[in-house]
């Protein structure tokens, strides 16, 4: 028992350990481990152990003297003839092919001799046996399907069955093949005798129990036997084997801890795919997903499988890095060799079969690939191979070709070598087989597209590129390859989520996961009430009104002013329309300032507003010489009402100067009525003119307008200028404001209109007119 | 090759020994275990190995969960290449120390060459604050 402790402790078990161990004691060590490990039940091997003591009995009475003594005692042959032996015999079916019943005690015993012997019986045996296969009987279909969960070392049991009779034979070899009629006699031979070149039945359907198996069985022959070595795994395993399947009325319901057929090596990818298989809903199997059940061939290739296959990276190296803690293939396959070698105690016939049944492992391995890859990927079976509007057609032919490919290079090449150094990392497949498809998927979910074309450019052009360039290689004639591209459309998914909402219920529900993330605080955004925010705010939209406003009123004026070279330019049809536009334009600037009803007065509140700024204020003064004569006046006279205000706004910026010129043309075009009126305007509320005098445009629109007044009546004596007293009163309030007003809140004007004096001089007496030369500088130039 | 070629995936890199060099310059090699699709990492048996000119340390780290996107480069550590290396190997204490004193002389140069630009009334600015962008 110590033995099966030490198995405990060290999980990584060293091949020469194994053997080492193995010589050290006697057979009672594989005997142990097939008798208490995973690969026996008590019970069974209790019943096999007495059954096959039945056998024996009758061998030997059967065979007389042909047995040795010892082998005489030994009951039963190697584990894996021991096999075919009891569930001949009866069968627990359960359980029989499973208990890698230990082989008799004193079979170590058999000598060389016997070993000869007993294989050139099997040998010639066989041919009647191979005759009589099909004569089978119908204890055929009761043969465990676990039958081929067998070691190869049936071919190996086959010479230390010395003890086996003639019938005993017929059966070993019946057995081996697939328990079936149809099986080829040219089959059981091979498959009996180790593991020829066993091949998997390609596609083969996952969905169905029975079929596998018999497929399985058909072709592949027997498996391997687990290797006696696996006390501890067997623990471990015990809750992971997988419950059992329903059993087949044909092959008979297979042994629940059997190795599943299809069990794939120790390989991780394949594990859990096997799972899958066998048992769809089974548990997933996580952790360190060791095989403790050496698949006796690598896998039933199942969709799944094939899927494992295509990941060719994890099952490119036959055996993947990171074979499990437990014995590789590879270790059980040796361990076998050398536990088998020293069986019959002799090299012999025995040892050459040996590494044909170690070593028809691998090209077990590479082969099934191989077949994988003609046959399309299965149906249903797989998401990800199913999912295929992720890839581009050509892409995915590429993929089944890569792995045909790798399937052959694999199978050949792969072999032995990385498998040795890879064999003993215990944390290995800490990620499982599933994870990372998992994680392949989600990449896989990145070439899903409605518009590939916006989505993935160089993906689907490399593609084309490349069938393309495949059919410019190949014949023309192939029209199957002149396949036009389907690029894969996947509807996007409609992603708004809306709440459950129960009726009757308060509120909704307040379920949230990652696909649907919920508010938890519904914050609601409400305007600060701040009355002097309220003010900041309504100041600066009013500047913002104001800018926009002038703006608007700028680009009329711009189309107005190149309205003169766009009429040269336009053709004699459109000049008409053009001319139109215009008066348009014109009328529609004027329109902005005046005053709502009244035509002929310019709205003071948006006067001021404009003039507000600077930039209204150069609007204004370029806005003047378009306007027609009595508009332009109506501005005039606007601005001279609000000189007061519009001076005290014009502090900073000091550009009402500007308007001096335009202002200047439009008041010598002015009639003298509206000339008074406009001095009246000037002057209107009280202290205006103060004010008006203290501002320099005041004071030069002033002159202006008394200038405009003298010239008009020294040079017309027709004027109307005299008619009403309005203009001489005017004249005489502002002389007697220029009197007053000291000289220091006089500003000077922009210029002195040279008839100021003669003005003055009609007006007032020689004293006064002294007084206002002095002040106002006027030269006395006229006159 | 797995279900996409020609796409780099990290599912074939699985249970092998990896280099990886993360944004903060440290450089970490261990036994790539497990990924997901943010190239979040999970590092077996790690070893933080700290470079110093020719010399290098090891610093036995064990378990490393790396975030993905602090992660700039990685690569497959080839078993037999591995062996034959150029570079000597020293002690933990010593590496630290080399790599302290390989420290202090940078910055030692970089405050004289700040220095000597400050002199001539020109600025660099800090590379610092801009390490993540």
């Amino acid at each position: 028992m110590f033995r099966f402790q030490s198995f405990d402790e060290d999980c990584t078990l060293e091949e020469e350990e194994e053997g080492g161990l193995v010589e050290e004691e006697d057979e009672i060590d594989q005997f142990n481990d097939d008798t208490f490990g995973a690969g026996a039940i008590d019970d069974d091997w209790q019943e096999e152990h007495a059954r096959l003591a039945e056998l024996d009995e009758r061998v030997r009475d059967g065979l007389g003297g042909a047995n040795d003594a010892p082998s005489a005692t030994s009951v039963l042959p190697p584990p894996p003839s021991g096999k075919p032996l009891s569930s001949s015999s009866s069968l627990p079916p359960a359980s029989s092919s499973s208990s890698s019943s230990a082989p008799p005690p004193g079979l170590e015993e058999a000598g060389d001799g016997d070993l000869a012997e007993s294989l050139a019986r099997l040998i010639l045996g066989s041919d009647p046996a191979i005759a009589g296969v099909g004569t089978a009987g119908s204890d055929r279909p009761r043969f465990p399907p676990m039958a081929p969960s067998q070691a190869p070392p049936s071919g190996l049991s086959a010479p230390p069955s010395s003890l086996l009779s003639y019938q005993q034979h017929q059966h070993l070899l019946h057995q081996g093949p697939a328990t079936l009629p149809q099986v080829n006699s040219h089959n059981i031979w091979e498959n009996s005798m180790g593991f020829g070149p066993v091949s998997v039945t390609p596609g083969l359907p996952s969905h169905m129990e029975d079929s596998p198996l018999l497929s399985i069985i058909k072709e592949v022959g027997l498996p391997k036997r687990p290797p006696p070595v696996r006390s501890e795994e067997g623990r471990d395993l015990s809750e992971r084997v997988p419950p059992p399947r329903s059993s087949s009325p044909v092959i008979g319901s297979p042994p629940v801890r059997a190795v599943p057929i299809g069990t794939p090596p120790k390989q991780p990818m394949s594990h859990p795919m096997n799972h899958q298989i066998h048992h769809p809903t089974a548990v997933h199997v996580r952790a360190p997903v060791q095989h403790r059940y050496p698949p006796p061939f690598p896998e039933r290739l199942s969709p799944n499988t094939l899927l494992n296959i295509a990941n060719s990276p994890l099952c490119r190296p036959p055996f993947p890095g990171g074979v499990g803690p437990v014995l590789s293939q590879i270790q059980r396959a040796q361990l076998l060799n050398s536990q088998v070698g020293p069986f019959p105690r002799g090299p012999g016939p025995a040892p050459p079969l040996l590494p044909g049944g170690g070593g028809g492992f691998r090209p077990f391995f590479g082969q099934p690939p191989q077949r994988v890859g003609p046959h399309a990927p299965p149906p249903n079976h797989n998401p990800i191979r199913h999912n295929t509007t992720h890839l581009h057609p050509q892409h995915r032919r590429m993929l089944t070709q890569r792995l045909q490919s790798r399937g052959d290079r694999g199978g050949r090449g792969g072999g032995g070598g990385a498998g040795d150094r890879r064999n003993r990392d215990p944390y290995s497949n800490l990620m499982t087989q599933r994870e990372k498809e998992w994680v392949a998927r989600i990449q896989m979910m990145q070439l899903q597209s409605t518009d590939p074309y916006l989505d993935d450019y160089y993906y689907q052009n490399y593609y084309e590129k490349m069938e393309k360039r495949q059919e410019r290689d190949r014949d023309s004639s192939r029209k199957e390859h002149t396949t036009k591209l389907i690029t894969p459309q996947v509807a996007k998914l409609e992603h708004t989520y809306r709440p459950v909402q129960f009726a009757g219920s308060l509120g909704k529900l307040t379920v949230s996961s990652v696909n649907n993330p919920r508010k938890m605080i519904d914050a609601v955004v409400t305007t600060r009430t701040d009355d002097e925010e309220k003010r900041e705010k309504q100041v600066w939209n009013k500047r913002r009104q104001i800018l926009y406003t002038v703006e608007k009123m700028y680009s009329l004026l711009l189309e107005v002013q190149d309205f003169e070279k766009k009429f040269l330019q336009t053709p004699e049809e459109q000049r008409e329309a053009l001319l139109e536009q215009h008066k348009t334009n014109t009328l529609q600037l004027y329109n902005s300032l005046k005053e709502k009803e009244w035509d002929d007065r310019v709205s003071d509140e948006q006067c001021l507003m404009i003039m507000s700024v600077r930039k209204g204020k150069r609007l204004i003064a370029r806005l003047l010489p378009f306007l027609p004569p009595p508009q332009a006046a109506a501005v005039v006279m606007g601005i001279s009402r609000n000189l007061p205000a519009l001076a005290k706004k014009d502090k900073q910026d000091q550009v009402l100067c500007w308007l001096v010129e335009p202002v200047a043309v439009v008041i010598q075009s002015m009639s003298s009525s509206a000339l008074t009126d406009l001095l009246q305007e000037l002057q209107g509320s009280e202290g205006q003119l103060q004010k008006v005098l203290q501002n320099k445009f005041g004071v030069t629109l002033l002159y202006l307008i008394l200038s405009e007044g003298e010239r008009m009546q020294s040079s017309d004596p027709n004027c109307q200028l005299m008619d009403d007293n309005r203009w001489t009163e005017l004249v005489f309030s502002v002389t007697r404001e220029l009197l007053n007003v000291p000289p220091s809140s006089l500003s000077p004007p922009l210029f002195t209109p040279p008839n100021l004096l003669s003005l003055f001089s009609r007006y007032v007496d020689r004293q006064r007119l002294e007084l206002l030369q002095e002040k106002l500088q006027i030269t006395a130039l006229s006159r | 090759m797995n279900y996409m070629p020609g796409t780099a995936s990290l599912i074939e890199d699985i249970d092998k020994k990896h280099l990886v060099l993360l944004r903060d310059g440290r450089t970490l090699i261990g036994i790539l275990r497990s990924i997901d699709q943010f190239a979040n990492l999970v590092l077996h048996q790690t070893v933080e190995r700290i470079h110093v000119g020719k010399k290098f340390g090891d610093i036995p780290r064990g378990i490393f969960v790396v975030r993905g996107e602090n992660v700039v480069l990685l690569g497959e550590v080839d078993l037999d290449k591995e062996c034959d290396q150029i570079l000597q190997r020293v002690s933990i204490e010593e590496i630290l120390e080399e790599q302290r004193s390989e420290q202090q002389a940078k910055q030692e140069s970089e405050r004289v060459k700040l220095q000597a630009v400050k002199e001539r009334g020109l600025s660099i600015p800090k590379a610092d604050t801009l390490d993540d962008f």
